[in-house]
């Protein structure tokens, strides 16, 4: 038993070194932009289209459930208003980052993770490095760079879904609900530093994406089943930082 | 010139290598026989630094690959060509593209457009059409991946080439273009050779010398007539055996 856990802590402590290691060699290709930025654009590109219906109507649908609870919660008790103000904060602080950031690490995760961990089992990445051509720079810098640019734009996108979306079915589904009570009750909660707050982990959570998709896709072993499971790690493995981050950046907001 | 010294490589309990010491010198071509699963490929793989010996080293034009530091590695690397096994094309790029990434710093050009008739070039060396440019790798044939890595491999005019089976699969005349190549490409340009090959066609056709691997060690470095008159009892089971077979299946694929 005690074996098991020393093997398993060593196997942990090497991941992070791993990981710590590949985070290095990227910071080291940041200032060289000439090495990656087409490249880049193009993966922030490929991301954004494919992403963006989805990502949009997921954020609908976030905002009209949040509209409709807090008015079945908030109906007779607090004023109407409230509900516009409940819908301000909690989609730009936390439903908008964090639904996007999830339909992103299925939608964009698992894609860069299976296609990593197959360039790895196919002997791809090998071939990279026999041409005297680094991974890192043709591979992950671009895909990290391209979810550093498109997901806090998605995310700002989805903000505005997700607000426009709980008004109108607010106002459909809430019995007494004005258009004036839910501009009052946003009006009355935003602060630039809000808006801000959002673009922020938009960009923590693009990084934690790309970045755990590239690292886990590159330690991808075996045939196609090993790559199916590296997709499944990735994702859950990505999950798991989001929810880590997401808490970790909460006293940001609270200092603001 | 390419020297294995003492090079020792375990995965988990299985001992693959076992202290192989190889020389391969400047401009030969040398063809490494063995059963399969005996460690040929895992021998050439750390020639380019894609596997890290357990012990002992392999010297490259001067350079130890076990201690090389990353930029070390890279200069070394683009004086090699690679011919994997399995292609290891990129499958989401096209052919020319594939061609392209290997041609672009060798040979300075900057697009595909630049690069074209080189590539088509390269091409037409290893008998395929310039047509195949546009195509990507799953839209061709095993044997077509096959001469498209070996196209790519030769595309950044490398001093040394390490070949993985580069005839396995291929029919014989297009097998036979792959001999043709790798001779001509040590007659001319001093290509220094490695060739992994189970094929005895090739590795006689082709080799100036053969080494023949077994239980992860070498067991012999000869000429090809040298090899034929090994006395040692596997070494002439193994040539003798391999023979035989091909004798009885003429018709089969390479």
């Amino acid at each position: 038993m005690l074996t098991v856990i020393r093997e398993r802590a060593e196997e942990g402590l090497g991941r992070v070194g791993e990981a710590v290691i590949m985070a290095r060699d990227i910071l080291r290709v940041l200032p060289h932009p000439r090495l990656y930025w087409t490249a880049a654009l193009q993966q922030a590109y490929v991301m954004g289209i494919q992403s963006l219906p989805l990502v949009l109507f997921i954020a609908a649908l976030g905002g009209a459930v949040m509209s409709q609870q807090t008015g079945a919660q908030f109906t007779g008790g607090l004023p109407l208003w409230v509900i516009g103000a409940v819908l301000a904060a909690s989609q730009l602080t936390e439903l908008g980052p964090l639904l996007t950031a999830i339909m992103l690490t299925g939608r964009v995760g698992a894609a860069i993770a299976a296609e990593l961990a197959s360039m790895r089992v196919t002997e791809q990445i090998d071939a990279l490095y026999a041409m005297g051509r680094d991974p890192i720079t043709f591979l992950v810098v671009p895909r990290v760079v391209g979810g550093f640019l498109v997901v806090p734009a998605l995310v700002i996108l989805a903000d505005l879904t997700g607000l426009v979306a709980g008004w109108l079915i607010g106002v459909l589904a809430v019995d007494g609900l004005t258009t004036q009570d839910v501009v009052y009750g946003m009006r009355f909660y935003f602060r630039p530093w809000a808006a801000g707050f959002s673009l922020l982990k938009g960009i923590v959570f693009g990084v934690v994406i790309t970045f755990t998709a590239c690292f886990v896709g590159l330690q991808g072993r075996g045939g196609a089943e090993g790559v199916g499971r590296t997709t499944t790690v990735a994702v859950v493995t990505t999950t798991v930082w989001l929810m880590i981050m997401d808490v970790l950046l909460a006293p940001v907001l609270k200092a603001f | 010139m390419i020297e294995f010294r003492n090079l020792h490589k375990s995965f988990g309990t299985q001992q693959v290598l076992r202290g192989v010491n190889l020389v391969v010198n400047e401009g030969e071509t040398l063809a490494l026989l063995g059963p399969s699963g005996t460690g040929k490929s895992v021998l050439i793989k750390h020639a380019i630094g894609l596997l890290e010996p357990d012990q002992g080293d392999v010297i490259v034009d001067g350079t130890s690959i076990a201690h090389a530091t990353r930029e070390d590695l890279r200069r070394v690397r683009r004086k090699l060509g690679y011919v994997f096994q399995n292609s290891a094309l990129f499958d989401s790029l096209t052919v020319g593209e594939n061609l392209w990434l290997a041609q672009e710093d060798e040979t300075g050009c900057r697009n595909i457009q630049d690069c074209a008739s080189e590539a088509a070039a390269l091409l037409e060396r290893v008998n395929l059409d310039p047509d195949v440019l546009s195509k990507y790798p799953s839209e061709l044939s095993g044997g077509m991946r096959k001469r498209v890595g070996v196209a790519r491999a030769i595309a950044s005019r490398p001093e040394y080439l390490l070949w993985d089976e580069p005839t396995t699969g291929l029919d014989p005349v297009n097998a036979d273009t792959i001999d043709d190549l790798i001779m001509d490409l040590a007659r001319n340009l001093g290509v220094t050779s490695i060739v992994v090959t189970h094929d005895l066609d090739t590795a006689f056709e082709v080799g100036d010398r053969i080494a023949l691997l077994f239980d992860g060690q070498i067991r012999a470095v000869d000429t090809p007539t040298g090899i034929l008159g090994n006395p040692d009892p596997l070494v002439r089971r193994f040539v003798r055996r391999t023979r035989a077979d091909e004798a009885e299946s003429p018709h089969r694929e390479r």
